[in-house]
């Protein structure tokens, strides 16, 4: 009998678990990359809002042609009234104001009538100082500045105007491309978490065919007990326990099959299983280790316990009373028994192993029908 | 519209002598310019106090060359620390100021412990007047990262300025 238990082949599940990860990754990916999308827009969206309306009703949000506009009206209105040199110069202090203001660059830039206007104010404060102009008529003429300013006010309201709808229409296209983005983006995240829910199934199932694949690897078909594997596995299982192993052969087993044939010697086999079970308890756990040679392995605190297992045993199969037609003693079923005790761990059941198979091997030169233990050192 | 200035011209020309027009642009423009932009008025809870913009001007110690977003060049301009100068006045800088324009723009504004600010009364060697949007104004030296295109950026600088007060 071999002393290293046969380790079962195992299913290749690592590329299983490589793309089960990139599945995971892309999924958390597309969701990550969704708000990353949504956090993006946000801050696309508000500094563009802030800049068309931020300072709308405040001083600075008018237009710098507005305030202007107001101050070259008030210098007419003064001009209108002004019957002294005094309300004349209040007029030429408002008239100031609205040239600072107006003379920008980007008025100068964009408006034709600016620069005229400006110097047309220009020559007006000069008469003015001068008196070479009469008030009245200097604010008719101040008329013309104040139509330039006009059409600017207009032409700058029709440029934010257009500004605005460009900006609502770039909203409208970026929020257009936002939930397409997103629900794409989504329906991926979904997908790549379906796919990995799928792969995870698939991994789950590989593992369960994977562990009855090894708890059949572990089993006797004929008798449905433990084999050679599952006795290795179980000792490393017990370990630091004391534990008994009684090895069990059938007397003469061949002259069985040989008279009643290999169904019966089946069914015979079975039988012994059963057996074995209802003589040794609950807690004893069973192999069959090839042929007609059958293992037990239990809790076992000391040598008369062994010794009770081996003699319940016997006294199981009396009872049982199974015939065996060609029994060179004429008896019926018979069975050659060894056992010894040990304290279970890697090193030490090899030794068990061989003590038992002594004791058996005593057994059987010994006329068979009978039990033996190796007593502990 | 030169037309128009033309036939306006003609009818006033004659109507004072040379002597008497003299007088009357002094009275035109001396009697609002003196009341307007001679001064700066500093105000600090209950006190006021006035530093004459001659003062300022031959204070005027720093010269730098920037771009003005508003004339669209670059123009040199000559003034003082706007920093130091509210350390100056008001013993350190004051957390928020109030000013007060001649075009009648009011604002409050914080954050003047900063070395790019400077108070402006000299522009291309020329004293800054109302129209050439002075007599003084705050500008700031270096400016990064911002559209000289989009004025809005550039709403803190503050034209025309008649008063400051600290707001503490």
């Amino acid at each position: 009998m071999s002393t290293e238990p046969e380790k079962p082949p195992e299913p290749p599940v690592r590329w299983r678990s490589g793309r089960l990860f990139t599945w995971l990754s892309l999924s958390l990916m597309s969701f990550v990359g969704l708000m990353v999308l949504i956090v993006y827009e946000a801050r696309w969206v508000y500094p563009e809002i802030q800049a068309y309306f931020s300072q709308t009703g405040s001083l600075t949000g008018q237009q710098l042609a507005t305030r202007a506009r107001g101050y070259v009206q008030r210098a007419q209105e003064e001009l209108l009234v002004a019957t002294s040199p005094l309300e004349v110069g209040n007029a030429r202090h408002s008239l100031e104001l609205a040239y600072g203001l107006f003379d920008v660059d980007i008025y100068r830039q964009k408006y034709a009538c600016t620069a005229p206007s400006l110097a047309l104010m220009d020559d007006i404060a000069d008469l003015l100082d001068t008196e070479q102009i009469d008030p009245f008529d200097a604010a008719h003429a101040l008329f013309v500045p104040v139509q330039c300013l006009t059409s600017i006010e207009m032409n700058q309201l029709d440029r934010r105007g257009m500004a605005i709808n460009d900006f609502s229409s770039s909203t409208r296209r970026h929020n257009q491309v936002m939930t397409y983005s997103s629900v794409l983006i989504f329906a991926l995240g979904l997908l790549f978490w379906v796919m990995h829910q799928r792969q995870l199934k698939r991994t789950e199932r590989a593992n369960a065919e994977k562990f009855a694949w090894m708890a059949r690897a572990m089993r006797d078909p004929l008798t449905g007990i433990g084999n050679r594997s599952a006795l290795y596995q179980d000792v490393a299982r017990y370990s630091g326990r004391s534990m008994g192993l009684i090895l069990v052969d059938i007397d003469f087993f061949k002259q069985y099959n040989d008279a009643l044939g290999h169904p019966e010697g089946d069914r015979l086999l079975r039988r012994l299983a059963t057996l074995l079970e209802d003589a040794l308890g609950e807690e004893a756990r069973l192999y069959r280790l090839g042929g007609d040679e059958f293992a037990a392995l239990l809790p076992c605190p000391s040598d008369q316990a062994l010794t009770q297992f081996c003699e319940a045993l016997q006294v199981g199969l009396e009872a049982a009373q199974c015939p065996h037609p060609a029994h060179p003693d004429n008896k019926d079923l018979t069975l050659s028994i060894g056992g010894a005790r040990f304290v279970a761990d890697a090193t030490s059941f090899a030794g068990a192993y061989a003590a038992a198979d002594k004791a058996l091997y005593q057994v059987k030169t010994a006329g068979r029908d009978g039990w033996q233990i190796t007593a502990s050192a | 519209m030169k037309a128009v200035l033309s036939r306006l011209s003609l009818r006033c020309s004659g109507a004072l002598s040379k002597a008497a027009r003299g007088l009357v642009v002094l009275l035109l423009v001396g009697v609002p310019l003196s009341a307007s932009a001679q001064a700066l008025s500093l105000i600090n809870g209950d006190s006021t106090q006035k530093v004459a913009l001659g003062d300022l001007r031959d204070r005027a110690d720093t010269s730098f060359t920037v771009f003005d977003p508003f004339q669209g060049r670059d123009v040199e301009m000559r003034g003082v620390s706007f920093r130091d100068f509210l350390i100056e006045h008001f013993g350190e800088v004051p957390p928020t100021l109030h000013f007060t324009a001649w075009d009648d723009y009011e604002v409050s504004l914080g954050g003047w412990d900063d070395p790019t600010w400077y108070l402006v009364t000299i522009e291309e060697g020329e004293p800054l007047t109302l129209r050439s949007r002075g007599p003084i104004r705050l500008v700031e030296r270096e400016y990064t990262g911002r559209d000289v295109e989009n004025l809005r950026d550039f709403n803190d600088w503050i034209w025309m300025i008649r008063s400051i007060e600290a707001q503490w």
